[in-house]
């Protein structure tokens, strides 16, 4: 049984569809959820710039004015009382003494994007990245901002912009997962696995996580006395009875999934040791990913494995720091710039290698957090212990590649970097303006649930920004 | 009271309290979005901006900055605020009014901008509506819930359904058609469960789907109740049991066993937020005593104790039994007291990483009191109270003021101004002679250490005396004289002679017979060994982890401004979420006389178990109902506020939350009553409801749960005959192996600390779930793939998920590798001889069941293709195959 997302079967007015007493929010649709899902290629509507993302996600809020935004008022005022309203989200240890960047920015690229001197490899990439200056979720605090990002509004259980991405266009491999996570050695990212959730959604849209060392997948290989005939004959006893199973049970969606897993449990064998073996990757690749060296060989390794997965038809990788590492309340000095150091080479070389190889105008890379911070320092205890506290109101991240417009900056924050002011993005607009370089119109990418129909902006005012676009 | 059954995150404010077909009002339809919105500016805590506020209608004549009025009733267009919401100019906060709010707010203004009731004389900071009181959870519970009128299924139920059961293949053949639920029986009333479910199912077009046949019926009902497939007696005492009661024993004896406590604790320690580390920080310090509050909550279930007590003494064991911090020695002797301090291991529960170097210490403090209010708020009340620590909150009619009045029931525990580490909340089991043991103990190992210093001084002095009279003569004093001067008092004379003369550099420390007599350092050890094994026979020192509080000490709780502790406000007392509180308060001023804690919590307890509390039977019952279904009847378990979801069968579950309080809140009665209707008895196949009903909300058929992580690998030790049964104590340690994974084992750590191996616990690590060592950031890998979560704070519900990592662990594990070789060992044993015998065992023990034709042949066709692999090796290859399927690992 194969069901497309966008070709839900026939008109049946079912009665829990329209029992459902006072529900005024969303009309009412009457197709049939489809009973099986699965994770073969589906054609979106509309044309499509995009097929594949890596997202880069910076989780606890990587400081814009002292990275992307560059704002003179700050260095102008360094230290003395802060003119306006701060909007903590956070007020502990707040201050109200302006912090100037301790960091020079200059213009990168033909474009003449100025950005930091923290990050000297992603000037060399500036005539590539379109660079959102007015980023905004106004929500309070790390989860929430996570959640509104990654799952389109503040609150917890929603399946994950990776999820709707599978859900609605499958994948182009059936031997690798669809959605893949990528987690640092140190540990789990904020949030762990809500991260690559797949909420509500069928759980064979949920990502699957890759580990930060070897083994990346665990229990990859049969044992030996299986391996080859023996796990084949295995599996297709397996295949019997669960199909027999599911036959008996209709209408029961995770018995599919189960099947299905199985089917790519078993390619997976091969294609995905083969997709993470980075090995045979000539030196030169290696060196420019920075793998060749200590600091920045974790990172470096990841993009290049996201690189990989992404050339093998995989649809959404997204790389994740660990914990919340942007969250820089105190000790920006040297926090900041390690952070940088670890991740700048590895991040330009990816955008510039997937250039070089024609992936790139069909592959969104997405470099960004989900906050920025205050232009107010936090932690007065000395410049090496200052930093800035959360800010949701304004703050800046990156698109590259997938149709988006290099050597672009969009939008600005105000003077002080605290709010976005001019063509602000929202989540949501961001997410619109990102399915839609799937193509694919962001009401239109549904999910039935208890009759009503759900999607990643979810009726919240989303703008198709166009000038965002190449 | 209209009821919306779904989820809420799609909905906007309005529609919360939204009823369709009647004009819009004031109450139902504009207040919470306006509360949402703009109250925040508007109105709360006396913030009037522009000075607006919009609680009261008759505020909205307000002219706004364009001179307008806020509000023109009427007329929209003559009403700034339509403008003002259109625009996007307000709220000022990002998120704007949806279009369909503000056509509300049109709608509304256009029928004249009316209000319901009269609007009050004067508006106090924070008020309840009467929409918001009238919200279903906030109702009491009524005193009698009547069953539906009609009796729909009355003819239905005249069938007893486990006969009408497909061919029962371990059924004893000569057993009569009985009925396996005597409740349901012909001459008895319908089953008041299946009244509610059946009045429910019409209305959908559904009906009951045919009932499961009794060994399936049996398999479930020892999933449910155990977390482990029947063995072979409850299989046999079931078939071998011709009464109408047959079924009702067999549901007796899975009740009466010990392996019960372990699968029904084990729902609650997830809300209860059980873990054996203390999690917060990266450090995720270990609880080595946490264990005892587990095995409180598994014997709690094992002896059916009354939820009311089982609540009261986790919240207040400790001021029940008349105990606080600095005066628990009376648990050393009194039983009684023992079990009711570690029930309040409850409140040690949330993550406490404060002992660990937390960042900031403060903050850290607070936090565990938060944690703490969540894990209470969601496990108990139901309710989001967590979401008003920094403002109103924003949904519910919980002011930030009933945050903190719940706060101060539990602060003089928690108080943050004088902090109590995990260390110092331990409580001591030794007893008088115990300690008086210990310590002549070690005055004896002390002796024996003192001993062994002065054994090696003398081989050190025989090995200096041969060297200096070896010496040239005149050298002889001088090395005598330094030798008898300590170290840091020898002059640069004598430090010279030294350098100069390194032979006769003997020291006098036991550590350098590492240098001079290896031979004899090797007795040393020998000797420091017979030390230890000495201390060793001390008795062990068990502790209690419990909350309680400082006699006398009861701190002021105050108000934080947006939650922040730095900026404290207004004092508050305790008492309960205002809104709850229409049928009674908690009682501070009861303070049983002679206790010297506060008894705020007791109070507190004794209020939420009195029987006229609106949520606590209403969240137990429904998360009961959970646990049995898969899904709750409001299936938001932790959040039964306005975003939470609106129950599938209200009346249902006010009946058997009454019912469970009528009869002494006694949980397995409550298992027996559901397990015996005809509701939970049904076949899992039912075309019409999976079509009509793909949610199954209305419970038209079984919803084939899969098995959680706990449950699949304890039945896969079940299964292979492994499954080491011993209950209770100090967990089974983990360890993280090479492979990446976390296995059961003793880590061994080279002197930097890192894993390097892992040693065997022997048979333990083959005990059930429950008593692997549950620390936060090391979850065992085999339950981790299986949604086993992580506890931060808590567990309100276990997510499923299906992904290939689980398919490649059934596949390539060890663990499934070697239990799958041990099934086919135990059935080589059982069945000596012969394929299709021990393929008919193998099905016994995967499924319950005999294979069918078809599938014995297929296993027989297996076995020859993979018989390369050995006679025993292709059987275990068999069984992972079973091991793998559906038809194991969802419960039919």
């Amino acid at each position: 049984m194969r069901a497309s997302a966008f070709n839900l079967g026939r008109a049946v007015a079912l009665p829990w569809l329209l029992n459902q007493d006072g529900l005024l929010a969303a009309p009412v649709r009457p197709e049939l959820q489809p009973t099986s899902f699965d994770l073969n290629p589906r054609q979106p509507k509309q044309s499509a710039r995009a097929r594949a993302m890596i997202s880069l996600f910076m989780i606890g809020g990587p400081s814009h004015m002292d990275l992307f935004d560059p704002k003179p008022e700050l260095t102008r005022y360094h230290l003395q009382k802060f003119p306006g309203e701060v909007k903590y989200d956070n007020a502990a240890e707040a201050s109200n003494k302006v912090f100037g960047s301790p960091w020079k920015f200059s213009p990168q690229g033909q474009c003449g994007m100025e950005l930091s001197e923290l990050l000297p490899h992603l000037g060399s990439i500036a005539d590539d990245v379109c660079l959102i200056r007015s980023m905004h979720t106004d929500v309070n605090n790390h989860g929430q901002s996570m959640y509104a990002l990654q799952t389109g509004r503040a609150t917890p259980g929603r399946p994950t912009l990776g999820s709707w991405l599978t859900y609605g266009l499958g994948a182009e491999t059936q031997e690798l997962p669809a959605y893949v996570a990528l987690t640092h050695p140190s540990g789990m990212p904020l949030m762990h696995g809500e991260n690559w959730t797949s909420g509500w959604l069928p759980s064979v849209f949920q990502g699957t996580h890759i580990r930060p060392t070897e083994p990346r997948i665990l229990n990859l290989d049969p044992p030996e006395h299986l391996a080859g005939a023996h796990q084949a004959s295995q599996l297709q006893l397996l295949r019997k009875l669960n199909q027999e199973h599911a036959d008996d049970h209709p209408g029961n969606h995770d018995l599919n999934a189960r099947l299905a897993s199985y089917e790519r449990a078993a390619h997976m064998q091969t294609a995905a040791r083969e997709a993470l073996d980075i090995s045979n990757e000539p030196d030169y690749i290696k060196s420019l990913y920075g793998i060749d060296k200590e600091v920045t060989r974790d990172y470096g390794t990841r993009c290049l494995i996201a690189r990989r997965l992404v050339e093998r038809g995989v649809r959404f990788v997204q790389v994740f720091n660990v914990g919340q590492s942007w969250d820089q309340h105190g000790a920006m000095v040297s926090a900041l710039p390690a952070l940088c150091a670890a991740t700048d080479q590895p991040t330009a070389a990816l955008v510039k290698d997937l250039k070089q190889r024609g992936l790139l105008d069909s592959t969104v890379v997405h470099w960004g957090g989900e906050m920025g911070r205050l232009p107010v320092l936090q932690n007065d205890g000395g410049p090496e212990k200052w930093g800035r506290d959360h800010n949701t109101h304004g703050f800046s991240m990156w698109m590259a590649g997938g149709g988006f417009r290099g050597g672009h900056v969009h939008g600005a924050t105000d003077e002080w970097g605290h709010h976005a002011v001019i063509d602000r993005v929202s989540h949501s607009d961001y997410h619109a303006t990102l399915l839609h370089q799937f193509g694919i119109e962001h009401e239109s990418l549904t999910y039935k649930r208890n009759g009503l129909a759900a999607s990643l902006t979810d009726g919240q005012s989303a703008r198709l920004v166009s000038e965002l676009l190449g | 009271m209209r009821w919306v059954a779904t989820i809420m995150t799609l909905i906007p404010a309005a529609a919360l309290y939204a009823r369709s077909p009647e004009p819009v009002t004031y109450e139902h339809d504009v207040r919470p979005v306006l509360k949402k919105h703009c109250f925040h500016c508007h109105g709360e805590r006396g913030v009037k901006k522009g000075g607006l506020d919009l609680r009261l209608v008759r505020f909205m004549n307000h002219r706004a900055d364009d001179g307008h009025p806020v509000v023109t009733p009427g007329q929209p267009e003559a009403s700034a605020i339509i403008h003002l919401v259109r625009s996007g100019e307000m709220p000022e906060a990002e998120q704007k009014l949806s279009v369909r709010e503000i056509e509300l707010l049109e709608t509304w203004i256009s029928q004249g901008a009316q209000t319901l009731q009269p609007e009050p004389e004067s508006v106090p900071d924070f008020y309840i509506t009467a929409a918001e009181q009238s919200f279903w959870s906030f109702q009491p519970i009524p005193a009698t819930v009547p069953l539906p009128a009609a009796a729909p299924v009355a003819s239905a139920a005249s069938e007893s359904p486990a006969v009408s059961a497909a061919p029962d293949a371990l059924a004893a053949p000569a057993t009569p058609a009985t009925p396996a639920v005597s409740v349901a029986a012909a001459a008895a009333p319908v089953h008041p469960i299946d009244q509610f479910t059946a009045v429910a199912m019409k209305k959908q077009g559904l009906d009951f789907a045919a009932p499961a046949d009794r060994t399936t019926l049996l398999r479930r009902a020892s999933f449910d109740l155990l977390g482990l497939p029947p063995t072979g007696d409850d299989v046999a005492a079931l078939a071998g049991d011709s009464s109408p009661q047959a079924w009702e024993r067999a549901i007796d004896r899975l009740l009466s066993s010990p392996h019960y406590g372990e699968r029904w604790g084990r729902h609650w320690l997830d809300v209860a937020g059980y873990a054996d580390s203390n999690g917060a920080v990266e450090a995720d310090s270990v609880r080595p005593h946490a264990w005892r509050y587990r095995d409180y909550v598994v014997a709690s279930h094992n002896a059916d104790k009354p939820w009311d007590q089982f609540i009261q003494e986790q919240l207040a064991g400790d001021e029940l039994a008349g105990v606080v911090h600095g005066g628990a020695s009376a648990i050393v002797e009194d039983a009684a007291a023992r079990e009711r301090l570690v029930a309040t291991g409850f409140l040690r529960m949330a993550p406490d990483g404060t002992a660990d170097g937390p960042p900031d210490a403060n903050l850290a403090r607070n936090q565990v009191m938060a944690d703490t209010l969540q894990i209470v708020g969601t496990s108990l009340l139901g309710l989001t109270v967590h979401c008003a620590q920094c403002h109103d909150h924003r949904y519910d009619p919980v002011a930030q003021e009933d945050y903190f009045r719940l706060r101060a029931v539990f602060e003089p525990v928690f108080d943050w101004k004088a902090w109590r580490s995990p260390q110092e909340r331990l409580y001591s089991l030794y007893t008088e002679a115990d300690r008086a043991r210990a310590a002549e103990i070690e005055a004896q190992a002390v002796v024996k250490e003192g001993e062994n210093s002065a054994w090696a001084r003398t081989v050190l002095d025989g090995i200096f005396e041969k060297r200096v009279m070896a010496a040239p003569v005149e050298l002889q004093e001088t090395a005598r004289v330094i030798r008898g001067t300590s170290e840091n008092e020898r002059t640069d004379e004598q430090r010279q002679f030294l350098k100069d003369h390194p032979d006769l550099n003997v020291g006098i420390h036991e550590g350098l017979l590492n240098v001079f007599d290896p031979p004899a350092e090797q007795q040393l050890f020998k000797k420091r060994d017979e030390v230890k094994a000495l201390r060793a026979t001390k008795p062990p020192e068990g502790f209690v982890m419990a909350a309680t509080e400082v006699a006398g000490q009861v701190p002021v709780t105050v108000l934080f401004h947006r939650g922040d502790h730095d900026q404290p406000r207004q004092p508050v007392a305790p008492g309960e979420v205002t809104v709850l509180s229409a049928e009674g308060q908690v009682d501070v001023e009861s303070r049983p006389s002679g206790i010297q804690s506060s008894g705020r919590r007791l109070a507190y307890a004794r209020w939420l178990t009195s029987g006229r509390h609106p949520l606590v039977a209403r969240v137990l019952v429904n998360r009961f109902w959970s646990h049995h279904f898969g899904k709750g009847l409001v299936t938001s378990l932790g959040d039964f506020g306005l975003l939470g979801a609106r129950p599938t069968h209200p009346e249902l579950l006010d009946w058997l939350a009454r019912d469970f309080m009528d009869h002494g809140w006694k949980l397995k009665r409550l298992h027996k009553l559901i397990l015996t209707s005809r509701t939970w008895q049904q076949s899992g196949r039912h075309p019409a409801s999976a079509e009509i009903d793909p949610e199954n909300q209305w419970l038209a058929r079984w919803g084939l749960p899969r098995m959680d992580a706990e449950t699949l690998r304890d039945s896969l030790l079940s299964v292979s005959g492994s499954l080491e049964t011993s209950a209770g104590g100090p967990p089974v340690p983990v360890a993280r192996h090479a492979s990446g994974r976390i296995v059961t084992g003793e880590e061994m750590l080279n002197p930097n600390g890192e894993p390097v191996g892992v040693n065997s616990s022997g048979p333990a690590e083959f005990r059930r779930s429950l008593y692997v060592m549950q620390r936060r950031s090391r979850p065992l890998t085999v339950l981790e793939t299986f949604d086993f979560p992580v506890m931060a704070p808590q567990c309100e519900k276990r997510p499923v998920t299906t992904v290939t990592l689980q398919s490649l662990m059934l596949m390539n594990d060890t663990f499934v590798l070697d239990q799958s070789a041990a099934v086919a060992a135990r059935v080589g044993r059982d069945v000596p001889v012969g394929s299709v015998r021990r393929i008919e065992r193998l099905w016994q023990l995967v499924y319950g069941r005999l294979p069918d034709a078809p599938e014995s042949a297929r296993a027989l066709v297996f076995l020859r293709e993979n018989a390369a692999l050995g006679e025993l090796p292709a059987l275990a290859a068999l069984s992972q195959v079973l091991l793998n399927t559906n038809g194991f690992l969802y419960i039919e």
